[in-house]
């Protein structure tokens, strides 16, 4: 942050101390170990001074003087006292005031036990009261969106919630409404607080006002295990407090780590904790037996594993087997993955992404990678990649405060509407498919994009890259980091969705990488010692497998934590490689649609069930860890790996998890001096690697993108949304019915050639899959377009590289 | 954010020339208030949205401005609109009592509109004739000095004689007593449509003579 270097001396208590100028007085005196009481100040958002808790003395030349500390700048020679007779009596009579019309039903109120009001009430209240008139009443709890509910008689009216709401998500769904006595937090009716940021109010409410329909009447906060953690939804690495009781998990509270995600999460992050209790989560080992599945022992199952996959290897060699995924659980299980099929296989077939992410040898090799924090103090922001409020929520979160806090000058880049277009200093789109086109164009500076190019000549800048949508081709993103690198100042920041993807590629889950950013071809030193030789070749990646299955190339699949049928751009022929598979193996948490079609399902242990690391998508490790057993005989990924290896009879050699992260740092470059204990100690922020002055192992080589043929007929833009039907959210039951189902976009334009209105029927044809919808107008679409939601419940997956029609009317 | 139903040809053009005045749109969110108002006779849901549609905020940023203000009736109101001021100048001389007459005659209680939509009375804070209380406006046309029989003569008038307007200085020679001082210009508020408000709706005529 650009903090003024500027200090004035104050003194706080009697005491001088140094602060810096323009600092508010609340910060400075809790900066030097003196709490003031307050409610509606809090460190992310701007001061109002509205609710009157911290009320100081400060001395002025016209004697001393009661201020409220949140909104007073501290200036040279200030003479403050925060605990003096008089500041005690205002704070005491601001409590009895805030008590006036409080209805005290802490027994039955979910935040009693953590309650700011309760809290302050203890330590600075009058104890008694003297109001004996009647309390002002509303109806209790009222819905105000499909997670939050709203009791109106707790509420102190401090603000928090409407200006988080405005001022951070961007989603000023609630406000104050009437005024004096009357007023009262409300949504306007029948738009309810649908945020998918909502559940942030509930955490910073400091009364029981707000509450999460997830957690409610759960549990007591004294009753809770608490233990920090990493969130296992988005590639940013959001740090949270895990709570758990009796062996359930309970909920998940954000932790401000000023790095990434500054006490915030999504909805997703913050409510997804429910699959981890799901009654459906696999139990034990499951062996298909003439069509059927039955259960096993780990014995049994790992045996005939491992008995299947040797027969294959020794038929029709390593490369006839393949694996996919990888990046839903930590390193440690990726590094295991790694590692299991290098050398218990013998193959580079393997992949952590599902073909809907991009190289990975540009995710992790591109020089110049922009951190999180860059955004900070960024002049100029490209982001040119999916929606980032879609998928990539806290770096939104993170941009629209550069954006609007900061001053940055923001170009948005995408065929559709987003999130950030309402911030955007500059707003292009273009048909799928054209992208390039419009590349050549910002590059030359031409018309209207010279005042972009020229912004973009004004560093520090900070581009944000990737697949604006599945049906895009990734060579796009690679070319626009070319153009980026070309760039006066500019950092980098591609960027994949899947939790943690960066992990995985880092612990080689990729047909091209060795653990440590290592090219494949180019094993050598502590990976020989301990890996013995390691295949050279290229292996296949999710696409090749896939289609390799169905080719009879390969014969074996195995999928850890990966569902292709739901999450491949084109689920059709996942299944249909399923079913063309000799052999599959599924290592999930839930009977996915994939691993219904595999020969052997082992249960996995899940996020807050494992300790291990992740890696987010600046490259920064962060500690995972556990909490709650797993469910049944579930068993960690990479224990399941090791046993399998060792039944081969060629034994990777992995005990725990802890001598995993052990071996990491020997053997993957990148992640030398990462240890458990740093992570734990100094690193809580976490680490980004390569630590200290380590090179950038992976030197990547940009490639000239080829321009792809140019769509005829109907061009399709296919996105996924934040809710949809994978398998976390479709096994959190507070989550599962938010998933927006499917619509089709279209331009005003196209609509009115189609001859249809918004909300009219239609019918779509996306290769073999016909459905119908409702038309959904966006205005930022170019013609001859569509715009469809990815992965929806009830929807067969879609193909993005197929043709689409669109018909009106809704019969299909 | 949806599409809301436009308002009549007339209010949607002077709603973008107010907004037109203003260097960020939300300026306009109260004199567009007011459009509004004019178009259901109230500040009605469809109206904020509209309104709220207009100028890129959220309907609930709309309603809570108009609900922060007792001016914007977010209810229909009678075709007279009587507020009785209860502040402290008038109440010492009586204005609760004035309030009780108004009441008393129109049959129903502050805040509610009579069955045949002709009165609606209502207490207001301080209307700047505290030197003429206790005070009262019908249509926003003051009157100054009532008595409680006064008032209920003021209301038993206007719902027999319903006039098309409404002037202060021929209802305060009519029902009012001693005036703090000349109001200066006599101009007639002939504020009778939908409902009661400045002409048209004050800020509106002001802007379009601008
Ligand atoms: S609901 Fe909570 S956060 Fe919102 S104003 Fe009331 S007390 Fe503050
Ligand atoms: S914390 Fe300062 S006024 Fe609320
Ligand atoms: S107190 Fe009634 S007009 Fe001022």
């Amino acid at each position: 942050m650009s903090e003024p270097a500027e200090f004035v001396t104050i003194k706080l208590n009697g005491e001088e101390i140094q602060a810096p100028a323009g600092e508010m007085l609340i910060k400075v005196a809790e900066d030097n170990g003196t709490y003031i009481p307050r409610f509606c100040w809090h460190p992310r958002m701007k001061p109002v001074g509205l609710c009157r808790m911290c009320l100081v003395e400060v001395e002025t030349p016209r004697g001393t003087a009661l201020v409220p500390s949140c909104v007073q700048p501290v200036a040279d020679g200030m003479a403050v006292e925060t605990g003096s007779p008089v500041a005690l009596k205002a704070q005491e009579g601001v409590l009895e005031f805030l008590l006036v019309n409080h209805p005290l039903d802490c027994p039955i109120c979910d935040r009693g036990g953590e309650c700011p009001l309760q809290d302050q009430v203890m330590s600075y209240g009058p104890g008694e009261s003297r109001f004996v008139e009647e309390k002002r009443h509303y109806e209790k709890p009222v819905p105000i969106s499909d997670l939050v509910l709203l009791d109106r008689e707790r509420c102190i009216l401090c603000a928090r919630c409407t200006r988080f709401s405005d001022e951070i998500a961007g989603d000023p769904l609630i406000e104050f409404q009437n005024r004096g006595n009357g007023t009262e937090i409300f949504t306007f009716p029948d738009e309810p607080f649908a945020s998918y940021f909502s559940g942030n109010t509930v955490q910073i409410c400091p009364v029981g006002a707000l509450t999460a329909a997830p957690y409610r009447f759960r549990a007591r906060p004294w009753d809770l295990l608490t233990i920090e953690s990493t969130s296992p939804f988005h590639t940013e690495g959001s740090r949270i407090t895990v709570h758990a009781s009796q062996n359930q998990v309970l909920r998940f509270l954000g932790v401000d780590n000023g790095l990434t995600n500054q006490g915030w999460l999504s909805d997703k992050e913050r409510f997804g904790f429910e699959f981890i209790g799901s009654p459906d989560r696999l139990k034990m080992p499951m062996i298909r037996e003439d069509g059927e599945f039955r259960e096993a022992s780990w014995g049994e199952a790992i045996g005939l594993v491992a008995a299947r996959l040797k027969e294959i290897v020794e038929r029709s060699g390593p490369d006839a087997v393949g694996a996919i995924g990888g990046a839903q659980g930590t390193n440690e299980d990726a590094y295991a993955l790694s590692k299991f099929m290098r050398v218990a296989v013998g193959t580079n077939n393997l992949d952590a992404q599902l073909d809907d992410g991009l190289n990975p040898d540009f995710l992790v090799g591109v020089g110049s990678r922009a951190r999180i924090q860059d955004l900070e103090s960024a002049k100029t922001i490209l982001v040119w990649s999916a929606d980032l409020k879609e998928e990539n929520p806290i770096l939104y979160l993170r941009v629209r405060r550069a954006a609007r806090e900061l001053d940055a000058t923001l170009i948005v880049v995408h065929p559709a509407r987003t999130g950030l277009d309402d911030l955007a200093d500059h707003k292009f789109g273009y048909r799928p498919g054209d992208g390039a086109d419009l590349l050549a164009d910002l590059a030359a500076g031409t018309q209207d994009y010279a005042p972009a190019l020229d912004a973009l000549q004004d560093g520090p800048v900070v581009v944000i890259l990737g697949r604006t949508g599945l049906s895009e081709d990734g060579g796009l993103a690679e070319a626009v980091a070319s153009f980026a690198r070309d760039l006066p100042a500019a950092s980098i920041m591609p960027i994949v969705r899947r939790a943690n993807t960066f992990g995985a590629l880092d612990m080689g889950v990729a047909p091209s990488l060795l653990p440590g950013r290592i090219p494949a071809r180019g094993a050598s030193g502590a990976i020989i010692e301990l890996w013995g030789k390691v295949p050279a070749t290229r292996g296949l990646d999710t696409a090749g497998m896939l289609a390799g299955l169905v080719g009879g190339e390969l014969e074996a699949l195995i999928m850890v934590g990966a569902d292709p049928v739901r999450d491949v751009p084109s689920g059709s022929k996942a299944a249909d490689a399923l079913r063309a598979a000799d052999f599959s193996v599924a290592i999930d948490l839930f009977m996915t649609d994939s691993a219904a079609m595999a020969d052997v399902v082992l249960p996995a242990e899940g996020f807050t069930e494992k300790e291990g690391t992740v890696t987010n998508l600046e490259g920064r490790v962060q500690k995972v860890n556990r909490i709650v057993p797993g469910p049944g005989q579930a068993r960690p990924d990479w224990s399941v790996l090791d046993g399998i290896a060792e039944s081969m009879g060629s034994p990777i050699g992995l005990p725990s998890s802890e001598a995993i992260a052990k071996e990491i740092s020997t053997v993957a470059t990148a992640y030398e001096g990462v240890s458990w204990d740093l992570l734990e100690g100094e690193a809580r922020e976490g680490a980004v690697v390569p630590i200290g002055d380590v090179r950038q192992p992976l030197e990547y080589i940009a490639v000239n993108a080829e321009q792809p043929a140019r769509t005829k007929g109907l061009a399709l833009h296919l996105a996924r949304t934040l809710y949809d039907d994978g398998s976390a959210i479709r096994h959190s039951l507070s989550l599962a019915k938010l998933a927006p189902g499917m619509t089709a976009g279209l331009s005003p334009d196209q609509a009115v050639d189609l001859g249809v209105e918004a909300g009219d029927l239609v019918t779509v044809s996306i290769g073999s899959v016909t459905f119908a919808c409702p038309v959904r107008i966006d205005r930022a679409l170019a013609d001859k377009t569509v715009a469809i939601p990815f992965n929806q419940p009830g929807i067969e997956t879609l193909d993005a590289a197929a043709s689409v029609l669109v018909k009106a009317g809704g019969s299909s | 954010m949806t599409d809301t139903a436009r308002w009549s040809e007339e209010s949607e053009a002077l709603a973008e020339s107010v907004m037109a005045k203003y260097p960020q749109k939300r300026s306009a969110l109260m004199p567009l208030l007011y459009i509004a108002m004019r178009e259901d006779g109230y500040l009605s849901e469809a109206g904020m949205r509209r309104v709220a549609d207009l100028v890129d905020l959220e309907p609930a940023q709309v309603s809570s401005v108009a609900s922060f203000y007792t001016m914007y009736k977010l209810e229909p109101v009678g075709k007279y609109l009587v507020s009785v001021c209860t502040s402290i100048s008038c109440w010492l001389l009586g204005g609760d009592e004035v309030l009780e007459a108004v009441e008393a005659s129109a049959g129903v209680p502050s805040g509610e509109t009579d069955e045949s939509g002709v009165i609606s009375p209502e207490h207001v804070e301080c209307i700047g004739a505290c030197g003429g209380a206790p005070a009262v406006q019908v249509n926003y046309e003051l009157i100054e000095g009532l008595t409680p029989k006064k008032a209920t003569e003021l209301v038993e008038w206007l719902n027999a004689a319903q006039p098309a307007t409404l002037n202060g200085d021929e209802m305060q020679a009519l029902f009012g007593g001693e005036r703090s001082f000349d109001w200066a210009i006599n101009e007639t508020n002939d504020a009778t449509g939908p409902y009661p408000a400045f002409q048209p709706h004050g800020t509106i005529a002001a802007l379009d003579r601008s």
